[in-house]
């Protein structure tokens, strides 16, 4: 695996930062969790829950991270599931003990990378920040990812993925003309906010290997997100074309795609994207709907034609798709060249999407405590160096502290009765 | 090792010395606007990015909005977004182009394209010819569905991939009370599934070359990103929730506060994060003129609050007439609260917070007699500065200086 030998210790929580040593653990790092009994991280104790076998779980409706306290187990979460693929290894140390934060220190001086995603200052706290770290490993890499950083004058401000979105002009770029944003129902940044932390890790990487030094990176979720709106930012500073005008974002349209958006189909909700892009494409629609005489009309033949009258041409292609199942119109469509798509919620994603399927894109994995289920990880695939979901140890994401007693006698050469000393003094909750 | 130990409080100006992570890494870009997100950050991260075009230009520079909306290869703002950094080397169309190319590619360490296996193999860039000339040598191909499966040669843009990656499933308006959702799903503008398969393409070059140059692996590989997959992968807890309880996530829009200049502020529910948050919002709340009923220690209860939530958002409601909406936002997080005032994609270039972190950068664009403000890196690498200094290149600007630095000629 292509970072085989890669050790990372791994003080991450939640989404945003998980995120990033779930893609480094899929790639073949070491990814050791350092967790705790007292203070779970809060998504191995929120719904919706994994359940029994054969039972069902509560729906993400009831989640918050305030009633995270009251589940039965730090195993049943569902969403640690989705962010702690990738082999990664559970060890419970406690850092306010001084034994905990001692053998804390032993472990950064065997790694290669710390990653933590807590508020600015909390590791300073501890007595495990930056500085300490270098005591114990001149050369860390240490990739700190919070919400608005460890830098600048409002670093203590609070963010889940949805505040990023919204300051960053994320949340703003999801609507139809005239209303508020839509905006994004889960959150997005907490992904992308994820990859740019694994870059991080590697930059910091490979910039160790040239030069010999370790540093601090700084990862915010703000940062990763202001260059995803493209070519916005610029026409507003450039051209001086603000986007909050009217009839912007104007849903689905986009610059010469018509006819382009999200048709009805057959069935309750269900629907199909189309997006043609050319006058080819848009011929090729209109043969795959039989040459209805309507789409003959001169005002459709060219691009600028269609964009003038895309509403009435959208209603005509709706009375096509909203005929046809949507994977047969996705089918017919792509038969003939033109660009379509069923919008998949997950159960589509996770039962009826043959390319996901084909490409093995789910992994089941589980552990001691549940079945095995279909899992994501990290979406590439590498020729050379297998991608693995299961990351190096090949397995399932890591009950609470089940590896505690294995990293500290591999990994700092403790005996079985020395760790349980240390339990028992209470530097391992 | 120096200079590694730095005082994390102090900020430092971006040392220039340190070097960057890719120094001397050579990448050839063949990319439509799909992938060019992927040489941007490779180019940030310090690789020489060289972005090959045939005579007319890459398709993105084809692609509005245009500086002063007059159209021209040096103009499209879609090109500028995202190949800040890069150099560009125009071939010739045909087999001598093709040439051209593979010189190209046999100097460099990197090759990241978004054609089609059939194209590839057309054009002498199919890893199973490459691999054995040239071992050394990372390929990337970034395309719609990857290299396999049944899908592998189905067309889609940005749009399709944002709905078959199950994102736009999830966004957009609720139902009205009846229950029917009488607006469609909703995609994000940005092309987001094509960024987040650019991001990945990035993430699995880098972590090539590690293996290739510090790992064991001593050699190059061939990383087949599918941009389906990498959008299929981006909305959190939505396949673990139909997993573990059997219901699907339906759309609609988080709650926001309308503040008094009209701004929407996204507002969570105070008792997201725990019980506590609520004394904090309640304090702000009285200093604010506007708590009203929430006073009334009852509302200590989470429970009682619970059933008359009604009240706590009359109260957020009054708060937000009261004030426009950076102040509103600010309230909010002085409480601790996760409040976000929505802002359009510019007006981040506003934010002081960012602007502190030294985050925008400007470019000189000297044929034009002015610079340009660009969103910059994406992190704070004081160890190794993301390296932002080159304003996007003129189609063919570079193609002699490129042949002589890397010694091909064609």
């Amino acid at each position: 695996m292509a970072l085989e030998g890669v050790r990372i210790l791994d003080f991450t929580r939640l989404g945003f930062g998980a995120q990033a040593t779930l893609i480094c653990g899929c790639l073949g790092a070491e990814v050791i969790r350092v967790e705790s009994t007292t203070r779970p991280d809060p998504i191995r104790v929120m719904p919706p829950y994994v359940p029994e076998p054969g039972s069902h779980g509560e729906g993400f409706g009831a989640a918050t991270l305030a009633n995270a306290a009251s589940a039965a187990s730090p195993n049943r979460g569902g969403i640690f599931y989705k962010y702690n693929t990738g082999g990664k290894r559970s060890i419970t140390v406690n850092a306010r003990h001084p034994k905990g934060l001692s053998l804390l220190r032993d472990l950064v001086s065997v790694s290669d990378v710390v990653t933590e995603s807590f508020a600015a200052g909390t590791l300073d706290r501890w007595g495990l920040g930056y500085l300490e770290q270098v005591r114990a490993r001149p050369d860390i890499v240490y990739v700190s990812m919070c919400g608005f950083g460890h830098e600048g004058p409002d670093t203590a401000h609070v963010t889940m993925g949805p505040t990023a979105q919204a300051l960053t002009g994320l949340t703003f770029m999801v609507g139809l003309p005239n209303r508020p944003p839509a905006g994004w129902s889960f959150s997005y940044l907490d992904h992308v906010g994820g990859y740019l932390g694994a870059v991080a890790v590697l930059a910091g990487l490979l910039h160790r290997a040239r030069t010999g030094a370790g540093q601090h990176i700084d990862v915010s979720q703000l940062e990763p997100a202001t260059a995803l709106s493209g070519a916005l930012f610029l026409d507003a500073l450039v051209n001086g074309r603000p986007s909050r005008r009217p009839g912007f974002p104007a849903g689905n349209r986009r610059p010469t795609n018509t006819p382009g958006g999200a048709y009805r189909a057959a069935g309750d909700d269900r629907w199909v994207v189309i997006s043609c892009r050319t006058d080819d494409q848009w011929r090729s629609l209109r043969a795959v709907m039989g040459d209805p005489p309507w789409a003959a009309d001169e005002r459709f033949s060219t691009m600028a034609g269609r964009e003038e009258h895309a509403e009435e041409l959208d209603g005509l292609i709706e009375q096509w798709t909203s005929q046809r199942d949507r994977y047969e119109a996705m089918e017919l469509l792509q038969r003939a060249g033109v660009p379509a798509g069923v919008v998949q919620d997950a159960a589509d994603r996770l039962e009826r999407d043959p390319q996901l399927a084909a490409r093995r894109h789910f992994t089941m994995l589980g552990n001691d405590e549940v079945a095995a289920l279909p899992l994501e990880g990290m979406p590439v695939h590498m020729a050379g160096t297998p991608v693995d979901t299961g990351g190096r140890l090949r397995r399932g994401p890591p009950t609470l502290g089940q590896d505690t007693d294995a990293v500290l006698t591999e990994l700092l050469g403790m005996k079985e009765r020395e760790v349980e000393a240390l339990r028992a003094e209470g530097a391992l909750s | 090792m120096t200079g590694a130990v730095r005082d994390e409080h102090a900020a430092a100006p971006p040392n220039r010395d340190a070097g960057t992570p890719l120094d001397g890494v050579r990448v050839v870009e063949l990319v439509d606007e799909s992938a060019e997100y992927c040489g941007r950050m490779l180019a940030g991260l310090g690789a020489d990015v060289v972005k090959v075009e045939p005579p007319e230009g890459a398709p993105s520079r084809r692609q509005g909005p245009f500086l002063d909306d007059e159209p021209g290869p040096d103009r499209s703002l879609a090109f500028w977004a995202d190949n800040v950094g890069k150099r560009s080397v125009v071939v010739p169309d045909g087999p001598d182009g093709d040439d051209a190319l593979r010189a190209l590619v046999g100097a460099a360490d990197v090759l990241v394209h978004t054609l089609r296996p059939a194209e590839a193999a057309r054009r002498g860039l199919d890893h199973e010819r490459l691999g054995p000339a040239l071992p050394g040598l990372v390929v990337c191909a970034v395309t719609p569905f990857g290299h396999s499966g049944p899908w592998a040669d189905y067309q889609a843009d940005d749009l399709v991939l944002m709905a078959l990656g199950g994102s736009m499933a999830a966004c957009g308006y609720g139902p009205g009370p009846d229950g029917v959702y009488d607006t469609p799903p909703l995609a994000a503008y940005g092309e987001q599934a094509w960024r987040t398969a650019s991001t990945y393409a990035a993430i699995a070059v880098l972590a090539a070359l590690w293996w290739r140059d510090v790992g064991e692996g001593g050699r190059g590989q061939f990383i087949d990103v599918s941009a389906h997959e990498c959008s299929a992968s981006m909305t959190e807890w939505h396949c673990m929730t139909y997993l573990c309880s059997g219901s699907v996530f339906r759309r609609g829009a988080h709650p926001t506060l309308a503040a008094a200049d009209g701004q929407q502020v996204a507002a969570l529910n105070p008792d997201f994060l725990g019980p506590h948050v609520f004394a904090n919002m309640l304090a702000m709340l009285e200093e604010e003129g506007v708590a009203g009923p929430l006073s009334d220690p009852a509302f200590a209860d989470p429970g009682y609050r619970a059933g008359h939530y009604g009240e706590v958002w009359r109260a957020m409601k009054r708060l937000a007439a009261a004030n426009d909406g950076e102040r509103l936002y600010r309230l909010g997080q002085s409480a601790g609260l996760p409040w976000g005032v929505i802002r359009a994609p510019e007006e981040v270039a506003d934010d002081a917070h960012l602007q502190a972190r030294g985050h925008f950068v400007e470019l000189d664009h000297p044929e034009l007699g002015r610079a340009v403000t660009y969103p910059g890196a994406p992190f704070l690498a004081h160890g190794s500065p993301w390296r932002m200094d080159r304003r996007p290149p003129l189609l063919g600007e570079h193609t002699d200086q490129v042949a002589g630095e890397w010694g091909v000629r064609w």
